[in-house]
């Protein structure tokens, strides 16, 4: 049976340290400008950052997976590719790229750093993750968040030895990750360029007999009513009204968590879990990594699965499986 | 600068829990904020002493300033965060329009996000925090603080030297006599909602009756029997 890796997300070396501490097997990070897909206001690493909490991830046993996951401005690679160097320069155990002019950036000139594709990349079956590790030797794809769990199995057993990483608990990307357009419709901004999904700098919050309205670049996104729980304010778990009703057209505001599918998804051959939530604080990082290495553990050694409570840090005050059932098919 | 019609200080539009916190608010009623300036001219010193690195990360921000509002005391915070000479001042009442934003919520739960024993997202989430005006310089000013790792009695103990440890435990004290007074106040709190529970609970009751006849009339109705 493979020893998943568990790769937890940190926005701040005090979250590096949360999930470290909390029994992380490797940390994913990202530098403080657009290169990365959480490029968000006050979040991210500095180079000396990034140096001290790599030293800290060693120096107790753990990796340090640098995310340089947005695509390069048309003719300005240069900051993608100064991130490349900087995180080989420092240390870093692999980056995670999607872009495939920087995938082959890093691959001539640094041939011996490891290299993990991002979810951002899309890549979906056999035939596309073949195409990345021949041509690049990537050695880890994240499997986009719409594939079924049989799916996945099926996808390790055609493209092995390449390892695959899933998303395991968090916010939940119900688009075609790395070709959503829905906040750039918005903000002008997005993830896939700019780092953001709806970006703080285009988000209001407006309090009105003790409910609240969340509006996005003056789209009104979501009202919720007194003492409903809250989502994030993206376009795609806005409610909306259509056809004569109001209620969410994409998607609810939920989170992943897929604790009670360890065993299955370990049964597949997947060979790393994947935290989402760079964004969040080191509250969330230590209890979820805490609660996922526990269920880790428990399956490996063949123990029954904890039972443990995640309600009170999720989106919405609810959670899913999502795609890894269908159970709307 | 922020919109919105909520004079921080006064009129809360959240309701505060009933905790220690709030009645230790009521006794602070008649303090003028001037004389609380220095424990907050303290404060910020220390912080900005130990954790430079939230001022760095704020670097951009530096010219919006954040109104904290806890719900439960009859003052309120002005947070600019100039790298430079960054003040927090103590305030009776903050005008929306005086702020560009407003984070708000009990104090406790204020504490223990900036310790980083709360997820500022889980917090929105159950709306056991609200935002308000430019929410770009919230983001930034939580992930600083959340980043730097903060202990407030730690930090503010820290440059007491020798005085440090008995300092810490002291502070220990005052925080397990918080601890046990909650438990005190939840009582009372009890006590006094007892009769508006119970009230509550008939008319709940009463309601399921009505419910349970009207249902079993329109049953009835449908089957061609007496409506």
């Amino acid at each position: 049976m493979i020893r998943p890796e568990l790769i937890c997300p940190a926005g701040t070396p005090a979250a590096l340290k949360s999930a470290v501490d909390a029994g992380a097997d490797c940390v994913y990070v990202g530098f403080r400008d657009e290169t990365n897909a959480r490029n968000f206001p006050g979040l991210n690493f500095s180079r000396k950052e990034l140096e001290e909490g790599i030293a800290y991830a060693h120096a107790r046993g753990a990796k340090v997976l640098v995310a340089i996951n947005t695509f390069p401005r048309a003719g300005h690679p240069q900051m993608w590719q100064s991130a490349v160097d900087d995180s080989a320069r420092l240390g870093a155990d692999a980056v995670i790229l999607a872009d495939i002019g920087l995938i082959d950036y890093a691959a001539r000139t640094h041939p011996d750093l490891r290299l993990h594709l991002s979810v951002q990349a899309a890549a979906s079956n056999p035939q596309a993750i073949g195409f990345y590790a021949e041509r690049f030797g990537v050695k880890r794809v994240v499997l986009p968040r719409v594939l079924t769990v049989p799916e996945i199995a099926a996808i390790n057993q055609a493209v092995a030895p390449v390892e695959t990483e899933v998303f395991v608990f968090g916010g939940l990307c119900v688009m075609a990750e790395g070709r959503c357009a829905l906040s750039s419709y918005a903000t002008g901004q997005s993830p896939n360029m700019n780092g953001v999904c709806s970006p703080a700098s285009h988000v209001r919050y407006v309090e009105a007999g003790g409910g609240i309205t969340s509006q996005l670049a003056g789209f009104t996104i979501n009202q919720f009513g007194l003492n409903e729980p809250a989502g994030y304010p993206t376009l795609c778990k806005g409610r909306f009204n259509a056809n004569g009703k109001t209620s969410y057209l994409f998607e609810e505001p939920t989170s992943l968590n897929t604790l009670a599918m360890l065993p299955d998804l370990i049964k597949a051959g997947v060979a790393a879990f994947k935290i989402e939530g760079r964004q969040r604080g080191r509250a969330y990082v230590a209890a979820v990594v805490q609660a996922f290495r526990q269920g880790v553990d428990a399956v490996l050694e063949g123990r029954p699965l904890p039972d443990i409570n995640l309600d009170s840090i999720t989106e919405g005050g609810r959670q899913t499986t999502g795609a890894y059932e269908k159970a709307w098919r | 600068m922020m919109e919105g019609p909520h004079r921080a200080g006064q009129a809360k539009p959240m309701i505060p829990p009933f905790s220690p916190v709030l009645l230790l608010g009521l006794a602070l009623r008649p303090v003028r904020p001037a004389l609380l300036q220095p424990v907050f001219d303290h404060m910020l010193k220390v912080v900005r002493s130990q954790h430079p690195d939230i001022l760095e990360r704020l670097e951009a921000y530096g010219e919006r300033s954040v109104c904290i509002d806890p719900i439960d005391l009859p003052f309120a915070l002005i947070l600019e965060p100039d790298p430079v000479q960054p003040r927090l001042t103590v305030r009776r009442f903050v005008d929306a329009d005086e702020v560009h934003a407003t984070i708000r919520g009990p104090l406790e739960t204020l504490i223990a996000l900036a310790e980083g024993r709360m997820d500022g997202d889980a917090l929105f989430f159950s709306r056991q925090l609200v935002v308000e005006g430019d929410t770009e310089v919230v983001v930034a000013l939580r992930n600083a603080i959340d980043g730097a790792g903060i202990d407030l009695v730690a930090d503010l103990t820290a440059a007491l030297g020798p005085l440090a440890q008995p300092a810490r435990r002291a502070a220990g004290a005052v925080l397990d006599l918080v601890s046990s007074l909650r438990g005190s106040v939840e009582t009372v709190r009890q006590s006094f909602i007892a009769p508006a529970l119970q009230g509550a609970a008939s008319r709940d009751a009463r309601l399921a009756e009505l419910e349970a006849e009207i249902k079993a009339l329109r049953k009835a109705s449908r089957r061609g029997g007496p409506a």
